[in-house]
């Protein structure tokens, strides 16, 4: 088997086309490469602003329970979006990391992001997280207050636009 | 100041310091257990493939259970047990053993005349009454088919059903999930694998500047699963249908059944390696909720996934809310979750002073029970790294044999207390699954621990009692209080947690220095309380519905 490989390479030099020679990758790959890299970086931009839509979907969901004076759901979905979503959401993360795609490599080298969260920094899932835990623990109207005006300020930053 | 006046302040600053000093040494502990050894009569060796551990199957180790088989009012032992490999050969099939307690906690293997001697690789044991007969059955977890043994009345007969999971199974639970008055099933699944993947697999994760087995990341998570029972012992699955699948396909390995949130239903914990925990709310009706991110318990202070291993759970604060305790890999911490009520949870491992000692073992089995008697809930916790490679690797600094760890909860959290508490915290194995119970009915708990590649360990309490104590034997009740002298303590019932493991199913009261006589309630499921008054300390009460 191997001295057939050997075989074929030699033939392949010896028939090989003059542009071969020159010493540029084919023109026709670099396209293609081109392509497939518009391709990966627009499947990278599409998985953030899916992230993002998850997250204005908890903070949505976060401020209609706020609104209907339901601390314990707000709680909840506040949570939510601290984590990019429910344990459902985190296996499909996990299946991501297990294929090799790491959104936050360089982040998580930094002790910035959890393994694999997208938007949320680990600072600002922390603070989040406090922010609900003081909602579901709170005593009166005013502690309510005090634990949604956190949250709003932390995913107002969290949800900016990028630059 | 003059020689005269400096000669009789001396004495008085020196007596001032020593006593400063004395009330910041903390007493010695009273806790202290023996290796019972050979002298109770458990010499089964449980294997767990091979020496140098290629394979992430070999690295799980298994269970025991510690249940009264035979209803003769003393705990008898199960140990399950796994393959001997050797390269790609299988040595030896390892059967299963059924230990009868022949009184004062020496046992003798019955397992033959039981029938019991189940030879899958097995994993874990949970004890349960499927068909509410009055005898305790068993299920049996293995990696392959799970085995359902019904008890006849002192013998055991194997069930053919499509129950568990057909693969890694790593542990389970039976609990009343949909509160119809029998026993369901939840099984957890660890890793798709097979056996060929078993046989052929080479150690290859750098890990330390050495080489060890693969995994968990890299394999797909096998899927939780969960049966109902209908009463007579025949289990459907109801996974989906209850609102328990398995999401995130998490590797999970600990499970316990109690009521979280003190509503009358009983709610899941599942302990997830590497992954979120998996916290299941019980809404009734058979019907579940996975609550865990935004409960508080599925990551720790830092919003960080942990690799969950094994769960304890009881009301360790005593402020009538169970909570829950951790154990997980080398290099973090065991994490303490304080339940605050309607299913938040906060991490207070720090502040109960469970970082330092918890932070370098890797830690498996761990169960809650007031060892000294002294009024409050002390914890195990059974340790034992998975590279034996960490062996020969001195930067490691570890090692695959490590010591338990004993934490007596004191006014100021758990301290560890390992080193005083006598021999059989001085035994170093790879352990893995704990059961707790008292085995010689003397009042206060024993431990049984299962070992990897080796025979489990019967650690006898030998404490100095800080306190009287009293056992209710209630089989099927929910909970249990104990009121004396104005003091009341409270027990739950708890299925499953430790690792792989079952425990007594006994309510065990410490009660420090109060003397009795004593009252009791018992809570049945059906909302019905039974209450006695005028209990004597020191003996175990059995309460009938």
């Amino acid at each position: 088997m191997r001295k057939l490989s050997v075989v074929a390479i030699l033939l392949a030099v010896l028939f090989m086309p003059a542009w071969a020679f020159a010493q540029e990758s084919p023109p026709a790959m670099v396209g293609t490469y081109d392509a497939l890299a518009d391709a990966i970086l627009a499947l990278k931009e599409a998985e953030a602003d899916f992230v993002r839509s998850l997250l204005v979907y908890h903070f949505d969901a976060a401020n209609m329970q706020h609104v209907l004076g339901h601390p314990e759901e707000t709680a909840r979905e506040m949570a939510l979006f601290a984590n990019e979503g429910d344990n459902a959401i985190a296996g499909i993360r996990k299946r991501l990391l297990d294929g090799g795609h790491h959104h936050n490599a360089a982040g998580e080298a930094e002790g910035i992001y959890e393994r694999g969260y997208v938007i949320v920094t680990l600072e600002a899932k922390w603070a989040v997280m406090k922010a609900s835990a003081a909602m579901r623990q709170a005593a009166d109207e005013e502690a309510v207050l005090a634990a949604w005006r956190d949250f709003v300020e932390i995913a107002g930053s969290v949800l900016q636009p990028e630059e | 100041m003059s020689v005269q006046r400096r000669c009789r302040v001396l004495p008085g600053l020196l007596l001032l310091v020593g006593s400063v000093g004395a009330a910041l040494t903390p007493a010695p502990t009273t806790i202290r257990f023996v290796d019972a050894g050979a002298e109770a009569g458990v010499s089964l060796v449980t294997w767990h493939g091979r020496p140098d551990k290629p394979h992430l199957l070999e690295s799980g180790g298994a269970g025991v259970a510690l249940f009264d088989y035979d209803l003769d009012g003393d705990l008898d032992l199960y140990v399950v047990n796994g393959w001997r490999l050797d390269g790609a050969e299988v040595v030896e099939r390892g059967a299963n053993a059924l230990y009868q307690n022949s009184g004062e906690g020496v046992f003798v293997d019955v397992t033959e005349d039981a029938g019991v001697g189940d030879r899958g690789w097995g994993t874990a044991v949970t004890v349960g009454d499927i068909d509410g007969d009055g005898h305790p059955d068993l299920f049996v977890t293995n990696f392959g088919s799970d085995v359902l043994y019904h008890n006849t009345g002192g013998r055991f007969e194997v069930i053919e059903a499509d129950v568990g999971i057909d693969g890694w199974s790593s542990s389970s639970v039976f609990f009343d999930g949909d509160g119809d008055g029998d026993e369901d099933l939840f099984v957890t699944g660890y890793i798709e694998t097979s056996l060929d993947d078993v046989m052929q697999a080479k150690v290859g994760l750098r890990w330390k500047n050495t080489e060890v087995m693969r995994g968990p990341f890299g394999f797909e998570g096998l899927a939780n699963r969960y049966f109902v029972n209908d009463g007579a012992g025949n289990f459907s699955d109801a996974t989906a249908a209850a609102g328990l699948d398995d999401v995130g396909l998490f590797y999970s390995f600990g499970v316990v059944a109690t009521d979280l949130d003190a509503d009358g239903l009983v709610d899941l914990y599942v302990a997830n390696d590497s992954n979120p925990n998996y916290l299941y709310r019980n809404l009734g009706g058979g019907q579940f909720e996975e609550v865990g991110l935004w409960s508080g318990a599925a990551l720790d202070h830092r919003g960080m996934a942990q690799a969950g291993m094994g769960i304890a759970t009881a009301d360790y604060d005593a402020d009538g809310l169970p909570d829950l305790f951790v154990t997980n890999f080398a290099d973090d911490t065991c994490t303490l979750y304080r339940n605050l009520g309607r299913m938040a949870f906060e991490d207070v491992s720090a502040p109960a002073g469970l970082v330092e000692p918890t932070f370098g073992p890797l830690s498996w089995g761990t169960v809650f029970a007031d060892f000294d008697l002294d009024g409050d809930l002390d914890l195990f916790v059974a340790n034992g790294h998975i590279y034996p490679q960490a062996d020969s690797v001195a930067s490691a600094n570890t090692s695959f044999a490590q010591p338990n760890h004993m934490l007596e909860q004191t006014d100021d959290g758990f301290r560890d207390v390992s080193a005083e508490a006598g021999p059989g915290l001085e035994v170093r194995q790879s352990s893995r699954g704990v059961a707790v119970g008292d085995i010689d009915n003397d009042g206060d708990l024993d431990l049984v621990i299962a070992n990897m590649d080796a025979p489990p360990s019967v650690l006898r309490n030998e404490s100095a009692r800080l306190g009287e104590w009293l056992a209710v034997d209630a089989s099927g009740a929910v909970a249990v209080e104990v009121t004396a002298a104005g003091h009341t303590w409270r027990r739950q019932r708890v299925r499953g947690g430790s690792y792989a493991s079952s425990s007594d199913d006994r309510f065990y009261f410490g009660l420090g220095s109060i003397t009795g006589p004593a009252s009791l309630r018992v809570r049945w499921p059906d909302g019905s309380v039974t209450e006695r008054t005028g209990m004597a300390l020191g003996q175990i009460a059995v309460v009938t519905r």
